[in-house]
C-alpha cells in the first residue's frame, strides 16, 4: 500500500550547504522528520550546485519518512548571471539594469522547462522574459516568433 | 546563537526574484509560504544595509510587507530524537539512545543522544563506516575522526581498543554533543575539537583516519588525509554515492592511497584505503 502523504514543504537552499538551522530545522523538525538525514541527502545530491540556490520540494509521509525532488535554480538567478548584473532594478519599468539575448532566454527556458507549466519552449521563453521584465532586464532583439 | 526571522509577503511573481537577491546578501535558505517567503539568517552574518537595499528596491513593485522576529538556536530535531529505534550493525554492535533499554550480551554497545548532530547509525554512511571499522584492527592504534558529528565513529574506535583518539567537527553544536556522547560511553580522556582539519592541524601521523563528510569536502581535503595516514595505515571514507567512487579513488591515488575495500548500501558508498 502506498504511504499516506501528510504534507509538503517547499524550501530553497544553497546547494551542498543545508544545515539544521532555520528554516530547514524548524520546518522539518516540527513535522518529526530527521533533519540530519535530510541535510546529508540534500548536500550529496546537490554537490554539483554548490552555493547556488536550489528549490526543493519535500513530501512528508505519515510514518515521518520523506522524499524530496530537487528543482531547477530560480530563473531570476540565471537571468542575473546571464545579464552579468549584480541585482535587478528598483523601477523595472523605467530603469533598466541590463539585457539578455533571446538565445540566452531560450537557454534558461530549456533548463527551466521541467519545472514550468509549459509544453513548448516558446511558452517557457515568454515566462522567462516576463521575469526579466519584472527585474528591469530587457531582452534585446526580436523574439524568434516575431520573424 | 540567534537567528533573525523575516516573514516576507510579496506578489507571487517576485518570490523567486527576492530569493535570488537575498541569497546574494548572505541568506542561504528560504521557506516558500502561501504569502511569499520566510527568510532566516544567523545574527552575526546579517548585513542590515544590504538587506534593506534589496527590500527597498522591490517594496512597491512586489507589494512587500515584512514581519521581523528572532529565533534562538534550539534542538529542532528533538521530535524525531524522542522516538527513533535503536540499531544493530551485524551481531556485534548495538547503537542506542539513553532512553532505550540496554541490550544484554552485545559485544559493543554505543550510547548516542544525537541532539541535532549527525551519526546515529541509521544513515547508510554511518552504518557502512561502523561495519568497515569492525574489519580494521584498532587495538592500541592512534585514530582521528574528522567531521565527527555525534562522535559515533570515534566511540566505535574506542570500543575496538584504540589507544589515542582525536575528533573534530566544524559545528560548535556538534562539539558539545560529541563531548556529551564521549562521557556517556566512558571516554573521559577524549575531547572533541572545533574546526576544519586545516584549522585544527593535528600533529603527527595516525594509524587510522576516519571521515564521513561529503564528496566536495573529501576531495578538497584528500591531500591532508594523505599526509595524516602512516605508511600501511588506513583511511576510511564515506558520505558519497556509489557513482562518486571513481572520483574519490582517483583523488586518493594521487596521495599514495590504494583502495582496499568497498561497501555500499542504498546507493551510498564507503571505502577503505591503505597508505603505500
Amino acid at each position: 500500500m502506498a504511504k499516506e502523504i501528510t504534507g509538503y514543504v517547499k524550501l530553497q537552499v544553497k546547494g551542498g550547504q543545508a544545515n539544521p538551522s532555520p528554516p530547514v530545522g524548524p520546518a522539518l523538525g516540527s513535522k518529526g522528520l530527521n533533519i540530519m538525514e535530510f541535510c546529508k541527502q540534500f548536500n550529496a545530491r546537490t554537490q554539483e550546485k554548490m552555493g547556488q540556490v536550489v528549490p526543493v520540494l519535500i513530501t512528508i509521509y505519515s510514518d515521518k519518512s520523506f522524499d524530496f525532488v530537487v528543482k531547477t535554480p530560480p530563473a531570476a538567478n540565471m537571468l542575473i548571471e546571464a545579464a552579468k548584473v549584480k541585482n535587478g532594478s528598483a523601477e523595472p519599468n523605467r530603469k533598466k539594469v541590463g539585457s539578455v539575448t533571446w538565445d540566452q532566454v531560450k537557454e534558461i527556458a530549456e533548463v527551466k522547462m521541467p519545472d514550468l507549466n509549459a509544453f513548448k519552449v516558446e511558452s517557457a521563453m515568454k515566462m522567462i522574459a516576463g521575469t526579466a521584465r519584472s527585474m528591469g532586464i530587457t531582452v534585446s532583439g526580436k523574439a524568434p516568433w516575431e520573424g | 546563537m540567534q537567528y533573525l526571522e523575516f516573514k516576507i509577503s510579496c506578489l507571487e511573481e517576485y518570490r523567486e526574484i527576492l530569493i535570488s537577491e537575498l541569497a546574494e546578501v548572505g541568506f542561504d535558505s528560504f521557506l516558500e509560504t502561501d504569502e511569499g517567503i520566510d527568510a532566516y539568517i544567523a545574527e552575526d552574518l546579517f548585513d542590515r544595509e544590504a538587506y534593506q537595499a534589496v527590500i527597498d528596491q522591490y517594496v512597491e513593485a512586489a507589494s512587500i510587507l515584512v514581519k521581523e522576529g528572532m529565533m534562538a538556536k534550539v534542538n529542532w530535531n528533538e521530535e524525531w530524537e524522542k522516538h527513533y529505534d535503536p540499531i544493530s550493525i551485524g551481531d556485534e554492535v548495538y547503537v542506542r539512545a539513553s532512553f532505550h533499554a540496554p541490550k544484554i550480551g552485545v559485544k559493543h554497545e554505543i550510547v548516542i543522544n544525537p541532539k541535532m548532530s549527525f551519526g546515529t547509525g541509521h544513515h547508510a554512511t554511518t552504518y557502512l563506516m561502523l561495519s568497515h571499522q569492525l574489519n580494521v584492527d584498532h587495538q592500541g592504534k592512534r585514530v582521528i575522526d574528522i567531521g565527527s558529528g555525534t562522535g559515533i565513529l570515534a566511540i566505535m574506535a574506542f570500543k575496538l581498543g584504540a589507544e589515542q583518539i582525536e575528533a573534530f567537527d566544524i559545528d560548535d553544536w556538534c562539539v558539545d554533543n560529541g563531548n556529551e556522547n564521549f562521557e556517556l560511553n566512558d571516554m573521559h580522556s577524549v575531547k572533541m575539537g572545533l574546526g576544519t582539519i586545516r584549522e585544527v592541524n593535528p600533529q603527527g601521523q595516525f594509524d587510522i583516519v576516519l571521515a564521513n563528510i561529503n564528496k566536495n569536502v573529501l576531495l578538497d581535503e584528500m591531500e591532508v588525509y594523505g599526509t595524516l595516514v602512516k605508511s600501511k595505515g588506513k583511511l576510511l571514507l564515506s558520505g558519497f554515492y556509489e557513482h562518486d567512487i571513481v572520483d574519490i579513488e582517483n583523488a586518493a591515488a594521487k596521495y599514495g592511497l590504494d583502495l582496499q575495500a568497498k561497501k555500499t548500501k542504498d546507493t551510498w558508498a564507503s571505502l577503505i584505503f591503505e597508505k603505500r
